[in-house]
């Protein structure tokens, strides 16, 4: 028998497999695993200007083999989905339906999950946040530098330290674009005044190897990263599968869609429906670690505990865009040689009513295409791209992440299938009034100090509640014994060997990025869970 | 209520080119609508891929008010640029405006016209100059297709 069965191959199932196989615990991986059949290789391992003036094929990734990634209509969720990370969505809508009006829940049931697509952001929860949650940064440090040491982290030691403690393992920061360079000088000749407001702006902390690492290339510059993984530079969840593969103690098992889990007397039984042929498999493990995101472990876990029509909470982060006019970078010819990762990451502290944070990526906007941004213009297409080719260099692009925290009025329930078709997840999400005022002055205020840097605000462009892509809260820690929620260890309550290892059980969301912590928490899980198989914890 | 039939009253089927144009007019509209973006005539590979585009993303009739403008584009290549200007404000769905983007779409990734979309840095007057100009333009192409917007959705298709 294997000792642990892991359910999913995402940011969290393979963080809590590499912890457990570390510890020497034989590990069997189920998964989906959607590969890229399309895409893969079609993109030249070449900078991004080069492939535009030279590769005649190069409609067919841009544009789509089907035009797929032309978009019409306004901005919506996932639009940094291009054709050759699509296939990070492909299948969930029809094989995990959701219903959920008014918010967009997106789900993968790809090899690395949705972390096929993430944006890379490393930023470690603080110790208030993590004690609020039931677990504290002395506990979690450990992780967060484990994992650290596992995917790549490259950051600096600048303003952002106090939020963000630096890793023993972290590599230099990558070299900003000139975008990131103006902000920064800016930021720096103000720093005291902005800092005395609460205001703090510093090179981002992101799982991106600036120098050779176990096997992958230092970022080679190609600014195609919303397009390819060139080097592998960019950590995706399926590097570690692939290393894992390579371990005695692991096996993967793709191709199957896990239904259920029943508890018995010698541990655990995991029931599976082949994606091709249909057919019923069921596995067996001593324990069992669930990591099949937010809302596939929602679903697996409330049709095994016969929890139909039963609402969970959930939060997830609320997400702004704010497109803007970079004064300073007028006239000024921005460097080839760049990312397409966040350049810069900004925090405001804010005081009242509560204290609390609120987050912003700065993006530069070339390698996404400038027609997008023509459909975005309510000007004639002919003088728009006139206009944006000389002004795409001044564009600087924010993305705003808020905090958000479980009401009555934020949950998701499991509803049976209708005629034997699958069961559907309910999710319904209504922030109140105060929640989105809050949001609305503190994304002022962030605007205020980026004006002050020269960003002028072009426009406010929320795209929809869910659209941060981060879920989490369904099955949240809890020093409350109450059932459908988890203990310290990440153990699922009113169960004996079962644990989740991914965005369900953090109770609610600080405005940061959420993978690096759900890797840290997976790892600290798997840490728990070989300790209990070795002292034989249940029996 | 099923698919309606010849014999049912007042039911006329398309005619197949109502349903879908034929290449010939595709073609025709990407050098329209290419010349229009970059001011030139597009490499052949541009029409043939916005053919190949127009088949997938609209495989059914357009309205009825979205074929008459794109007919009259294409009797008047002139127009696409006011119309376009109108478009953006007054139907910007629509399936000219649609089209217009798609065709920016083919060109910007199309070896031959990347340029004409990369970025550029102009000296400060030349970039104000560029911002002056291509603004007027773009207000006087606005008020003109606000105009013709009405005209061309009632001409013959």
């Amino acid at each position: 028998m294997n000792d642990v069965i892991v359910v999913g191959s995402g940011p969290g199932g393979t963080s809590a497999a590499a912890r457990l196989v570390e510890s020497g615990r034989r590990v069997l991986m189920l998964d989906f695993g959607n590969r890229d059949d399309r895409y893969k290789g079609l993109v030249p391992e070449r900078p991004f200007l080069e492939l535009r003036q030279s590769d005649p094929q190069q409609h067919r990734y841009f544009l789509g083999e089907h035009f797929e990634g032309i978009p019409f209509g306004g901005v919506r969720v996932g639009a940094q989905l291009t054709p050759p990370r699509a296939y990070a969505l492909a299948d969930a809508a029809e094989r995990l339906p959701i219903e959920a009006p008014g918010f967009a829940a997106s789900a993968s049931l790809a090899r690395g999950g949705l972390g096929v697509a993430w944006g890379a952001g490393v930023f470690p929860f603080s110790d208030d946040e993590l004690r609020s949650m039931g677990v504290d940064l002395a506990t979690m440090q450990p992780h967060y530098d484990a994992v650290a040491a596992r995917i790549g982290v490259s950051g600096a030691q600048d303003d952002l330290l106090r939020f963000y403690p630096p890793s023993p393992s972290m590599m230099p920061a990558l070299d900003a674009d000139t975008t990131g360079d103006v902000v920064l000088a800016g930021y720096e000749r103000r720093s005291k005044a902005l800092n005395a407001e609460g205001f703090f702006l510093g090179r981002p902390r992101i799982a991106v190897t600036s120098q050779p690492f176990r096997g992958r290339a230092a970022y080679p510059y190609h600014d195609l990263d919303f397009w390819a993984d060139p080097g592998r530079s960019i950590y995706r969840p399926q590097w570690t599968l692939d290393e894992l593969e390579r371990e005695p103690g692991f096996s993967y098992r793709p191709r199957l869609l896990v239904e259920r889990f029943v508890e018995h007397a010698g541990g655990v039984r995991v029931e599976a429906t082949h994606a091709d042929s249909g057919a019923r498999e069921v596995h067996e493990a001593r324990a069992l670690v669930l990591a099949a995101g937010t809302f596939g472990t929602a679903r697996l876990v409330l049709r095994s505990l016969e929890r139909y029509e039963t609402p969970v909470p959930l939060v997830s982060n609320p997400y702004t865009y704010v497109p803007t006019l970079n004064l300073r970078m007028l006239g000024r010819e921005a460097r080839d040689r760049r990312s397409s990762q966040g350049q810069l990451t900004a925090l405001l502290v804010r005081e009242q009513p509560q204290r609390r944070l609120v987050q912003a990526q700065v993006f530069s906007y070339r390698s996404l295409l400038t027609f997008k941004l023509m459909k975005e213009l309510p000007l004639a297409a002919g003088h728009s791209r006139r206009i944006l080719q000389v002004l795409m260099s001044c564009f600087t692009i924010l993305g705003i992440h808020h905090e958000d925290r479980p009401t009555p009025a934020k949950t998701c329930t499991l509803r049976r299938g209708a005629a034997g078709g699958p069961d559907v997840l309910h999710i319904d999400y209504r922030p109140s009034a105060a929640e989105e005022r809050t949001q609305h002055d503190d994304e002022r205020a962030l605007l205020g100090h980026f004006r002050r840097l020269g960003c002028l605000p072009l426009k406010r462009i929320r795209p929809g509640h869910g659209s941060s892509i981060h879920y989490a809260g369904t099955f949240p820690i809890s020093a409350d014994a109450r059932p459908l929620t988890c203990d310290r260890d990440g153990r699922l309550r009113e169960t004996r060997a079962v644990y989740l290892a991914d965005g369900s059980v953090f109770p609610w969301l600080p405005p940061k990025g959420l993978t690096f912590n759900i890797m840290a928490n997976a790892d600290r899980v798997g840490a728990i869970v070989a300790e209990h198989l070795r002292w034989r914890r249940w029996q | 209520m099923g698919t309606p039939t010849t014999s049912d009253v007042g039911y006329i089927p398309p005619a197949v080119s109502e349903v879908m144009p034929d290449d010939s007019v595709l073609e025709a509209e990407a050098r329209i609508f290419a010349r229009y973006l970059v001011g030139r005539t597009p490499a052949p590979e541009v029409a043939l891929r916005y053919r190949d585009a127009s088949r997938a993303l609209w495989p059914a009739a357009p309205a009825p008010g979205d074929a008459r403008r794109l007919a009259f584009v294409r009797r008047h290549p002139w127009s696409v640029g006011p119309l376009d200007a109108a478009a953006a404000l007054l139907d910007p769905t629509g399936q000219l405006r649609s089209k217009v983007l798609v065709t920016a779409a083919i060109l910007e990734t199309t070896t031959a016209h990347a340029d004409d979309f990369l970025p550029r840095t102009l000296p400060l007057p030349a970039l104000f100059l560029r911002l002056a100009v291509s603004g007027a333009a773009a207000v006087a192409a606005a008020v003109l297709g606000a105009l013709l917007w009405p005209l061309a959705g009632r001409s013959r298709p």
